[in-house]
């Protein structure tokens, strides 16, 4: 067994964070103060290149694995949860189907520049009533000549107002439930296609989150991306990576916690000593450090099994499942830590409290999650 | 046109350093960057081949096998080859040893610019550039603060001098080192990255430079270290207490005078 990253994963690792402390850290606090999505930000990392990181390089990508993305990912939640939001939108959900199904068209008009980071990607599953049963979408797509009309409504949309472009996630035939969903891109500007309200939220802010309103929305028949009825399938196709990949996010947003709770035990003194001395504060810290611990060592093995083409599904979730729940107990920890400090907007833990809940739901709650961990359990 | 850049890893500003019990050697924590100063070179080494038809750029250190993460790091920002001649069997604590390594490597490789930073930020020496110049009996510039190109024979820097700028034309081949304010270092593309990751860099082992052995091991040093002490920690904050203002300015003169002996 070898528990450590090659040379070159750790050599991304040192220059993906400096990246990130020059261009997105500086700015993390206004970005949640302001809950504004970071135009510059998002197209200077784009101009370098990390968007496409997951695509070949002939379309100006990486060809990275699963683990290297992983080291993204976790990067990025260590400094930011909301940019950490936006960019794995456009590398992963926002992109992917265009990268799979889209004709030649679309790749050179909408996913190079998405990976250039000058068009602003995202995708759009959830409905006002409907999440985890994506057999009850309610967004309709019917088939006219050489044209879809698709009609319906959207929430909770990462980037809504500021996308470009959406891929969405409609029923062709409504009787087959999850057998009858399709991926269709749209474009800005399309007639009928709308932002609505903004959901102003507590966590994640600046990746702006709100509504998609599709009225009598006329798409060429060409955006349909792959075939009619297989979405459901196209999405289980990348969902062990999204998992891994906000697993990922759980890791990088706990150490954060943790770091700065650790820091702030060796500095903070109570009746005379620093209170790390204290066996209640150690108790936390050793919590903390062994929860993240086991994170990831589940993350990284999920990610070493999708990239050595194995199967995932389980493991993949019990990464996110873990992983999300533990940056929970970490960020709640710290915070405990500071005392009232914590609650106070001048230190990052207090974001990190906040940013910790977006991490549960997005590839699935804690609820579904075991359901589908036990659902593999029982198979056998 | 050859350009090289002789660059060094140095501990982060950050990172935890401790004297050892010997009192002559340092634990770092293991956190290393590119020195600031020579984040300057390569950049400007990467402008100069813009401007100059087939340049080609080498980045070389004299350092441990870790030190190859900082020739990447170059590697990732826009240089086209990186070397890296291994200390491992001749630490020595002498800049003069290392300047002549580094120029035994300029000899072997050829090159028409050197660049590297003004100093290294960890020991501050600033002469191993200059020293590699006179061994090269080559012209050079400290602490250059612009560099324009005339033609592939001339250059012309600038550099700050006391209460201005002085502007040199200088002949090439030469040795010019890299002052803050020159450039604004780029962050490297995920392209650059990728090259870096899987660059083949070669370990030279500094015999093979055409220099003897005794004349660069720790015995040839004309320099040894004797002894590394910490900054002494600053006395406590003294709260100076009195019933009115007035009371306590006359406490804080009195004790100006007496005690801190600045007035």
């Amino acid at each position: 067994m070898d528990f450590s990253f090659s040379k070159e994963q750790v050599f991304f690792r040192e220059q993906f964070t400096k990246t990130l402390n020059e261009i997105v850290a500086p700015h993390a606090a206004t970005i949640d103060q302001e809950d504004a999505f970071p135009h510059e930000i998002f197209k200077k990392i784009g101009n370098l290149g990390y968007y496409g990181m997951r695509y070949p390089q002939e379309i100006g990508g990486m060809g990275a694995d699963c683990t290297t993305f992983t080291i993204f990912a976790e990067e990025l939640a260590s400094v930011s949860i909301s940019f950490a939001a936006i960019a794995t939108m456009q590398c992963l959900m926002g992109t992917d189907f265009l990268f799979r199904f889209g004709n030649r068209d679309i790749k050179e008009r909408v996913l190079i520049p998405a990976i250039r980071g000058e068009k602003i990607g995202t995708i759009a599953f959830t409905e006002p009533d409907c999440g985890s049963d994506l057999g009850a979408i309610k967004t309709r797509a019917i088939k006219k000549g050489d044209v879809y009309i698709l009609k319906g409504r959207k929430l909770w949309i990462t980037n809504a107002e500021v996308a470009d472009f959406v891929t969405v996630v409609a029923s062709v035939e409504p009787a087959k439930r999850i057998n009858g969903l399709a991926f269709f891109l749209v474009e800005k500007g399309t007639p009928g296609f709308y932002t609505g309200q903004k959901i102003e939220k507590m966590s994640a802010r600046g990746s702006v989150t709100g509504e998609l309103i599709f009225d009598e929305c006329t798409i060429p028949a060409s955006n349909l991306l792959g075939e009619e009825g297989k979405g459901a399938q196209y999405l289980e196709s990348i969902l062990s990576e999204i998992r891994v990949m906000i697993a990922g996010l759980g890791i990088g947003l706990a150490k954060s916690a943790y770091r700065s709770a650790v820091m702030y035990s060796k500095q903070r003194e109570a009746f005379g000593r620093s209170i790390g001395n204290f066996q209640l504060i150690q108790d936390k810290i050793a919590e903390m450090e062994t929860r993240i611990r086991s994170a990831w060592l589940l993350t990284y093995y999920a990610a070493w099994l999708k990239d050595n083409g194995k199967q995932a599904k389980k493991e993949a979730a019990m990464a996110k499942l873990y992983s999300t729940e533990t940056a929970s107990f970490v960020v709640d920890q710290a915070t405990r830590i500071y005392g009232s400090y914590g609650i106070a907007h001048e230190y990052p833990v207090e974001r990190y409290f906040r940013d910790a809940r977006f991490l549960l739901f997005g590839g699935g709650t804690s609820e579904i999650l075991k359901t589908l961990i036990a659902r593999e359990c029982l198979k056998t | 046109m050859n350009i090289l850049v002789f660059i060094k890893q140095v501990a982060d500003t950050e990172a935890r350093i401790l004297i050892k019990g010997d009192n002559r050697s340092l634990e770092i924590e293991n956190k290393y960057n590119l020195n600031f100063f020579d984040e300057f070179a390569v950049e400007e080494a990467i402008r100069f081949k813009g401007k100059v038809k087939d340049s080609k750029i080498s980045v070389c250190t004299y350092g441990g096998k870790k030190a190859v993460e900082a020739l990447r790091t170059a590697i990732a920002m826009g240089a086209d080859q990186a070397y890296l001649i291994d200390n491992t069997d001749l630490d020595t604590d002498d800049p003069l040893i290392t300047a002549k390594i580094l120029a035994g490597f300029a000899k072997k490789e050829g090159f028409d610019l050197i660049l590297c930073g003004r100093q290294a930020i960890d020991d501050e020496n600033g002469n191993i550039g200059a020293m590699v110049a006179e061994f090269l009996k080559i012209p050079h510039v400290t602490a250059i603060t612009k560099l324009d190109v005339v033609d592939e024979k001339k250059i012309i820097v600038e550099n700050d001098i006391e209460g201005g700028k002085e502007t040199k034309e200088v002949q090439l081949p030469a040795l010019l080192t890299t002052q803050k304010g020159i450039n604004e270092p780029r962050v490297p593309l995920i392209t650059g990255v990728m090259k870096a990751m899987k660059a083949n860099i070669p370990v030279i082992d500094p015999v093979t430079l055409g220099l003897a052995k005794e004349s660069l091991d720790r015995n040839a040093s004309k320099i040894k270290i004797l002894s590394y002490e910490t900054p002494k920690g600053r006395p406590p904050v003294k709260i100076i207490d009195g019933e009115t203002p007035e009371e306590k300015v006359k406490k804080l003169i009195k004790l100006l005078r007496e005690e801190a002996k600045v007035l």
